[in-house]
């Protein structure tokens, strides 16, 4: 692909993205007109209650699914390119699995000993729950690693990234089987995403944290660019496939564990956003992948998060509902115009 | 100019020793064919070559250095492989298989300066595939795939190349015209040229020098012709009389 042409597809994704960012802020329950927003951005004197919804509300919450969105698509770009299998995504590792016990630990158990369900915690409970997710997924991540340094063998490390994560959920149906029905409905409203959580108080520690592994996986593009030949190959040509697959999975299971922790088990993005970018670009080169994989997914969260949050949807519908929902037919569709 | 050297070389892995006491030298400008059944240790022994497993006992050394020494990325610019896995990427370019192959040269990002690309368009015309250059690799034809990972190997600028079976998959012709880039390699770039292979007749025909490996037998090196004048091919590959025969009678 020429490169004038790839400039062309980069700029239009962002210019899709600016306006979806647009859209996520004046769309919702209350439907704020287009130049209030830039009365609450731009001027000094705004309507108040506008200018609550728009900066407490609506635009951390487009800034959380711009960024999560970015993040579980390059995460998903790399386990692809690692394990060279086009099926793999970062809940290969467990490490959603990971989140998703840690998460059912703190509220499953908390209703089952102190007889009270979390959600009565009020904010302690959503703290809670989200550095709850974030130790489950990171426990997941370390054991992870640990297998990773020791092995050569990538199919093997799917086969056990697969049993962390099915260990894991059987632990967690377990912990279901004696838990409280209003335990049980927060944990199930937890599993179906949402890019609502973060806020404006914790997002500059997500924004952060998202931003230092996005940054860093841009320096990982030549080493995954020698892994499309095979591990042989990239081994003979100086690369140390322990240590390099050591650092993939850390960086990939990183950015995995904060946007869980924070967003929940957000599934689908990190699958299926890799395979548009290099269907649209027709390339292999990560140099290009990586920001093209965090364009798109930005852009998606984006859409998926306007969606959810349409008008007709007043109880916000679960992101994970619109993941697949939007995202499957747009791969389809990608998939065979290009084959054309 | 001696190259690669080993001594009372062992290979194998953890629990079984596949061969023992293997010692040759590869010399500046050698074309060697290494033979032997499946399963006697060929692949066990490029293997150990390209440092993806260790020696059981002895050593490896190159350009007098043991190779155990050598830094993944020094001993990526000294040793090039080719192996019978192929990329299966879907965009995967022949530009980008034979770009890889500068992947020890280049900076943090691995870009390429004009001296790669250079390099690259060198090896590509060298190996006579400069017209796939734009071609997506999953697209080409065996022996068209087999040409774009010698030109990897050759735009690895190594001194020594080690081929894994590379007449593998391809037609009379194709096998007969890989020998004689083989052989371009070794006189005009002064390479040390190592490829493993099951054509006997063939590498009788077109190659000077043999390693044979096999089973239960020690490691065996020679010239092709004294080796089956001498009935070593003749004992190692179990080879009938009137076939032996033939060999000596068609080939000498």
């Amino acid at each position: 692909m020429k490169n004038s042409k790839i400039t062309f597809g980069i700029l239009g994704i962002i210019i899709v993205g600016i306006i979806l960012f647009i859209l996520n802020l004046f769309v919702g329950s209350v439907t704020v007109p287009i130049d209030e927003i830039f009365k609450v951005l731009l001027d000094d004197n705004p309507d108040k209650t506008l200018s609550v919804i728009i900066f407490n509300y609506r635009l951390p919450q487009a800034l959380t699914a711009l960024l999560a969105g970015a993040a579980l698509a390059v995460a998903g770009l790399l386990m692809q390119t690692l394990f060279r299998n086009p099926l793999a995504d970062p809940s290969m590792l467990g490490i959603s699995s990971g989140a998703s016990l840690g998460v059912g630990i703190v509220i499953l158990l908390t209703g089952a000993i102190s007889g009270t369900a979390v959600s009565s915690f009020g904010w302690w409970s959503t703290i809670g729950v989200s550095l709850a997710a974030f130790i489950g997924a990171v426990l997941v991540l370390f054991v992870m690693l640990a297998f990773s340094s020791r092995m050569k063998n990538m199919t093997t490390l799917i086969i056990i990234g697969l049993m962390i994560a099915y260990l894991a959920g059987s632990i967690t149906d377990i912990l279901k089987f004696f838990s409280l029905k209003e335990d049980i409905h927060a944990f199930v409203i937890w599993g179906m995403g949402s890019f609502s959580g973060v806020g404006t108080s914790k997002m500059p520690v997500f924004a952060t944290s998202i931003i230092i592994g996005l940054v860093v996986t841009f320096f990982l593009s030549k080493n995954l660019n020698i892994l499309l030949l095979g591990e042989m190959y990239a081994e003979n040509l100086g690369l140390n496939i322990r240590k390099n697959s050591v650092l993939i999975i850390l960086v990939s299971g990183y950015l995995t564990a904060i946007v869980t922790a924070y967003c929940g088990p957000i599934a689908f993005v990190g699958l299926a956003m890799p395979h548009i970018a290099r269907f649209l670009f027709k390339s292999s080169d990560h140099r290009l992948l990586i920001p093209a994989t965090m364009l798109i997914g930005m852009d998606m969260a984006l859409v998926c998060n306007l969606i959810a949050r349409m008008p007709g949807f007043d109880g916000n519908l679960p992101v994970n509902a619109v993941t697949a929902f939007i995202g499957a037919p747009v791969v389809i569709s990608v998939i065979l115009k290009s084959r054309k | 100019m001696e190259i690669l050297k080993t001594s009372a070389l062992s290979i194998g892995y953890d629990d079984r020793t596949v061969v023992s006491d293997i010692n040759v030298t590869l010399n500046e400008g050698d074309i060697i064919a290494l033979v032997g059944p499946n399963g006697a240790g060929k692949s066990t022994l490029f293997k150990t070559f390209s440092t993806h497993i260790r020696p059981v006992g002895g050593k490896i050394e190159l350009f007098g250095k043991d190779l155990v020494y050598y830094s993944p990325k020094e001993r990526a610019k000294l040793l090039g492989i080719v192996l019978t896995e192929r990329p299966d990427d879907m965009f995967l370019k022949v530009y980008d298989v034979v770009a890889a192959g500068r992947y020890p040269y280049t900076g943090m990002f691995g870009k390429l300066s004009e001296k790669d690309e250079n390099e690259i368009k060198a090896s590509l015309e060298l190996v006579g595939v400069n017209h796939l250059i734009d071609r997506v690799f999953n697209t080409l034809s065996d022996g068209e795939k087999q040409k774009v990972m010698i030109a990897k190997a050759i735009a690895q600028n190594t001194p020594v190349i080690m081929l894994d079976e590379p007449t593998a998959f391809l037609d009379y012709p194709s096998k007969i015209e890989l020998f004689s880039l083989l052989k371009k390699l070794a006189k005009e770039q002064r390479k040390a040229i190592l490829f493993s292979s099951h054509d006997l007749e063939l590498l009788l025909r077109y190659t000077d020098n043999l390693w044979i490996i096999a089973k239960n037998k020690p490691f065996a090196a020679g010239q092709s012709s004294d080796l089956l004048k001498n009935g070593t091919i003749q004992k190692y590959f179990e080879l009938k009389e009137a076939d032996n025969d033939y060999l000596l009678k068609e080939i000498l």
